[in-house]
């Protein structure tokens, strides 16, 4: 079963574009990255799915459930960690878990004092005299303390130091683990490649690509980096080579296509050095938005 | 119920604001009325002034310098105060979600938005009921100096009825522009300048006949407190109305509530 399936959802805010046709499905136990620029719909298609927005047209299911008719039933098993968190500013850290707590029909309470501890949270302080990062800390906490099934995260990690993402990730993973699917929204592409199994790439509000991040670096392009002394650069310029630049005693290009032309081409030269390498997820995003 | 403690404790310093400039404004007044008791040169006075001006400060059916009298005219502007009140904390319980960008941690709970609205409602309501009960102990506490009798106890208590069903007006009423304004920002100022424009067309609508029309549109006609002294009970047609003011208004919240975006 698909513990998301979002099938030709589209939302105009008036006239102004938010998503267009976009379908895709989350299986259950994975850890779904959803990539894509600032303004390109990313929580756009989050909020909708956790009905704060109604679509246009198209609909969702979350564990095999209209999101919009079952939402509030649905979220007893969601988790969500918004990009920016905003929290009653007067109350106490702990004062706005137990009251996020009391909505859960378990009891949370341990869970919310190993998650705290965990992310060194300070639970006495009011909300307002918190810093973004410890803000985010207490939204981390506040979304994980009831054991949720799902978890959406949009962009979890902007104001956590590097440690804090370490534990964060770690958390996730651990999550994860536990059978907990994950749908990871983010424009920082190393953090996607590091934790997520399969990617969807959203540009200007619609979906361009949707494949398991593996193949996306191994079917698409190859970074191939040559190192000879006398070389004819124009010798390359064939098909499905990309951005061919002159390097300090070589070159370096992408190259997509059948592997054995280009092995046969490179064989021709008097090599010093080569390296194929698979691009970073970096690159490839990089040409989905050329 | 987790959400109507929430709110209550959240909401609780502004009922003591409010508490506090009410008690305030019937210290004040009774600190007038001491000046205007049992004595007839102030009546002289009264007598004096032009009749449309009395009426536009409904001055004309009420005795000042009797306790009933003192209360009648005072009843206005205890109108005024808790209706405002009741507008504000309507408006503002529900479109602070938004105007604070909390609606993505409120409205991401397992919690429907009606039950939302409910519990808010419950709140406010609750904050209402407690600045009417600080300006009734607040009244009867200045008044033991001036040897209240029974009718003028009958009088508060229909007074204090009524001002809780205008509280119930204006809260209903900002409650469903806080549900159904997508500028939420505004909802609070389009509230109490709603609430003004009404007790303005009160005003008019005393000073001239042709103008008489504008009191169904004016809560603030709907319990005139002159009627109230002299008659000893509310009109039917006027407490129908204000029912029907405050159905329709909370039907209408619940409803465009439930089915709008918010604004993140």
């Amino acid at each position: 079963m698909s513990v998301i399936e979002v099938n030709k959802l589209t939302k105009y805010y008036g006239k102004a574009r938010g998503i267009i046709d976009v379908s895709f499905k989350v299986e259950e136990g994975e850890i779904f990255g959803f990539i894509g620029p600032n303004g390109a719909g990313k929580s756009t298609t989050i909020r909708l799915l956790l009905s704060l927005i109604y679509p246009t047209s198209g609909s969702a299911t979350l564990f095999g459930r209209d999101a919009i008719k079952y939402g509030p039933e649905l979220r007893q098993d969601i988790g969500y960690l918004p990009s920016e968190v905003f929290y009653y500013e007067r109350m106490k850290v702990i004062d706005l878990l137990k009251y996020s707590a009391s909505f859960y029909k378990k009891d949370c309470t341990r869970r919310m004092h190993e998650l705290a501890e965990l992310m060194e949270l300070d639970m006495n302080r009011r909300i307002e005299d918190l810093s973004y990062g410890n803000k985010k800390k207490v939204g981390i906490v506040q979304g994980l303390l009831h054991r949720p099934k799902l978890l959406f995260l949009d962009e979890p990690t902007s104001g956590l130091d590097p440690l804090m993402q370490r534990k964060f990730f770690h958390l996730i993973r651990e999550e994860n683990a536990r059978g907990v699917t994950v749908f990871f929204s983010s424009h920082i592409l190393g953090e996607v490649q590091r934790l997520c199994d399969r990617v969807g790439i959203i540009k200007e509000g619609r979906i361009i690509e949707i494949s398991d991040i593996r193949s996306l670096q191994q079917n698409n392009y190859k970074k191939i980096h040559i190192a000879a002394k006398s070389l004819d650069v124009s010798s390359f310029d064939i098909a499905g080579v990309n951005k061919l630049e002159r390097t300090n005693g070589g070159v370096r290009f992408f190259y997509k296509g059948n592997i054995n032309t280009i092995m046969r081409k490179i064989s021709e030269i008097d090599l010093s050095d080569v390296t194929i390498e698979e691009p970073t997820l970096e690159e490839i995003f990089m040409h989905y938005y050329e | 119920m987790n959400i109507f403690l929430r709110e209550l404790k959240a909401n609780f310093k502004s009922l003591l604001i409010w508490g506090g400039i009410v008690i305030l404004f019937v210290v004040i007044s009774f600190a007038k009325f001491s000046a205007y008791a049992d004595n007839p040169e102030m009546l002289a006075i009264l007598d004096t002034m032009p009749s449309a001006m009395l009426d536009a400060f409904n001055l004309q059916a009420f005795n000042l310098t009797t306790l009933s009298g003192f209360y009648g005219v005072m009843f206005t502007y205890f109108a005024l105060i808790l209706s405002i009140a009741a507008a504000m904390w309507g408006s503002d319980i529900i479109s602070k979600e938004e105007r604070d960008k909390t609606v993505e941690f409120s409205l991401t709970l397992p919690v429907t938005r009606s039950k939302l609205v409910t519990g808010k409602t419950l709140a406010a309501l609750a904050n209402c009921i407690g600045l009417l009960l600080i300006t009734w102990g607040a009244t009867v506490a200045n008044a033991q100096s001036y040897q209240p009798d029974s009718q003028f106890y009958h009088f508060l208590a229909l007074g204090m009825l009524a001002l809780f069903i205008m509280q119930l007006m204006f809260l209903a009423i900002g409650i469903f522009l806080g549900c159904a304004m997508k500028q939420y920002k505004r909802a609070g100022s389009v509230a109490v300048s709603l609430l003004l424009v009404t007790y303005f067309m009160s005003i008019i609508s005393g000073m001239h006949e042709k103008l008489d029309f504008l009191k169904y549109f004016s809560p603030f006609k709907y319990f005139d407190a002159g009627e109230l002294l002299h008659k000893g009970q509310m009109d039917t047609t006027y407490l129908l109305l204000s029912a029907v003011i405050i159905v329709v208004a909370m039907v209408g919240a619940y409803y465009t509530y439930a089915r709008r975006d918010l604004y993140i």
